[in-house]
């Protein structure tokens, strides 16, 4: 019997900033709706050390939530010997997911400054549809 | 030769191959341009509450919807031609609407102070022509805007710098994690830890002041030597560098204090978002987040972000953007309960929860007008194609009538 299964997988604080990615950009503007986009933006780059770290290795799904979302996307190596201690996203909504509302009146969201916490996961990689489903609804009669 | 809209660098030496109305290729564009011009798979059409319609019932949907709203709100219009957004100016003070666009949470700080000529800037030509040092901060130039380094910055032979990055210009990186744009410095890249740009800029007005900062020493000091010997700098501000200092943005007009030899140029994504903000900047002296009462008021409250926090407008205008794509998820909900009457080329995510969808043609594929490009230089944008779909100047001059 495999108790693994029954067994949570352990979680982890982690800190991830957001960047730009030209392959993703290209992605966006042919259909963002598309395969290619979701898994150029449903993925975190984590440090080899931080990887290691955290038991995780290359193609794992991961969870990654805190109190504004969650979502689940794929683990990557960072190409470089990033220091660690910070991870990264492209930006896209599944970053986004992760950002806090509160601008503290400023107006500007802090997206490339998020705190959460990330653990191994089976589910599937959180789809663009399943982002938005909460959002589609009729229009309040106006 | 046409006309990219795919960032604010508006490259105007593309060939577009055009087969069957459809542009099939293009040559010297980057990935994105490329994909851009030959168009989104998914073409947007007109509906009402989720259901297809024509576009005149759309319009008249639109119009009533706005013409109820106490609180309407225009945003969006980067995507748009200057005609578009002067038009979009006109219709949100007739409306009395608050009017907003992307800069809000963007790099609108950045140009506020250069339009307010708080900023030394200069054009993309003349860096071309004259930079010996560039210093890329928080922008990672090859996947933003790809074509940067070799249209401008580091690869020309400019007039005065034919040695070109072999051996006239030198590049360097400053950001939190070696990008794609950090590795072409090689040598001078200066990693800072998140948010860290602060204590760079205080540690570097210090070297560059002659006294031996704490932080970092031996790299600040050998980074000032770098600025100090620069003929003609620039510093290229991404949104990196802008989101890090955005509590204390002034720390980096002291920084330019002490570079006199430097320009700063303003790293923008969206083709036209330059234009947006002058434009409204001219009409009432702020870049964005204002209302038109008609009298122009400005505050941070009338930026999408506070108005959907607030739930302060009950109907907005989205014109060339995708708020549900780009906005953080917990505001999404409000603006997901009020009407947003959406216009653009593709089915977005903001289409998708849109009361009413209005498509309109692809600026510089299927029609033209004219764009401000990063360093405030009116790039002209010529129609390739022929179209069915009304320019979203077209769609600005319908709305203004019917109301």
């Amino acid at each position: 019997m495999d108790i693994g299964k029954f067994l949570k997988s352990p979680e982890y604080e982690i800190k991830i900033t957001t960047y730009r990615d030209i392959f993703q950009a290209e992605a966006m503007e042919r259909d963002r709706f598309g395969e290619e986009y979701k898994m150029l933006s449903a993925a975190i780059s984590i440090s080899k050390i931080d990887m290691q770290k955290m038991g995780l290795k290359p193609k794992d799904r991961v969870k990654i939530s805190n109190s504004y979302g969650s979502i689940i996307v794929e683990a990557k190596e960072t190409k470089k010997d990033e220091p660690g201690g910070l991870a990264f996203m492209v930006n896209s909504p599944w970053s986004n997911s992760l950002v806090s509302g509160d601008t503290q009146g400023k107006g500007i969201p802090e997206y490339k400054n998020i705190n959460a916490k990330i653990s191994l996961s089976k589910e599937e990689i959180t789809t663009l549809e399943k982002l938005i489903a909460p959002f589609i609804k009729k229009p309040i009669p106006f | 030769m046409a006309t990219c809209t795919g960032c604010a660098l508006l490259c105007d030496d593309i060939e577009a191959i055009v087969e069957n109305n459809r542009i099939k290729e293009t040559r010297n564009a980057c990935r994105r341009g490329a994909a851009r011009m030959k168009g989104c798979v998914n073409r947007l059409v007109p509906s009402i509450d989720q259901k297809p319609t024509d576009i005149e019932s759309s319009i008249r949907k639109t119009v009533e919807i706005i013409k109820n709203a106490r609180s309407p709100m225009l945003f969006g219009l980067d995507n748009s031609t200057c005609e578009a957004q002067a038009k979009g100016i006109r219709l949100a003070k007739k409306l009395n609407a608050v009017i907003d666009d992307t800069s809000s949470f963007c790099q609108g700080l950045l140009i506020e102070r250069i339009l307010q000529k708080k900023l030394r800037t200069c054009s993309l030509d003349d860096i071309r022509n004259k930079a010996d040092v560039l210093v890329y901060w928080g922008s990672d130039a090859q996947d933003s805007q790809p074509r940067h380094l070799s249209r401008f910055s580091y690869f020309p032979r400019g007039e005065s710098r034919q040695r070109g990055y072999e051996e006239d210009r030198k590049a360097i990186a400053i950001d939190v994690r070696e990008s794609n744009t950090a590795k072409i410095c090689k040598g001078h890249f200066y990693r800072i830890p998140l948010k860290g740009d602060r204590e760079f800029i205080l540690a570097l007005i210090e070297a560059l002041s002659g006294k031996v900062p704490a932080y970092d020493t031996k790299k600040m000091l050998e980074l000032a030597g770098i600025l100090k010997k620069a003929e003609f700098g620039a510093v290229f501000v991404g949104i990196g560098l802008t989101y890090s200092i955005k509590e204390d943005f002034d720390i980096l007009t002291a920084l330019a204090e002490k570079l006199p030899n430097f320009n700063i140029m303003p790293m923008v994504g969206h083709y036209n978002m330059r234009g947006f903000n002058e434009a409204l900047f001219k009409e009432t002296g702020f870049v964005n987040r204002v209302k038109l009462e008609p009298k122009a008021v400005h505050d941070n409250k009338y930026s999408i972000m506070e108005s959907l926090i607030r739930k302060n407008t009950d109907a907005i205008i989205v014109v060339g953007s995708d708020p549900m794509i780009s906005l953080p998820r917990p505001v999404l909900t409000y603006l997901a309960s009020i009407p947003v009457i959406c216009i653009d080329p593709c089915i977005s995510m903001t289409s998708k929860i849109a009361a009413v969808t209005i498509p309109c043609a692809a600026t510089c594929m299927e029609s033209g007008g004219t764009a401000i490009r990063m360093d405030g230089k009116v790039i002209s944008l010529s129609k390739i194609i022929t179209s069915e779909y009304m320019p979203d100047e077209e769609i600005m001059d319908r709305l203004m009538e019917a109301i």
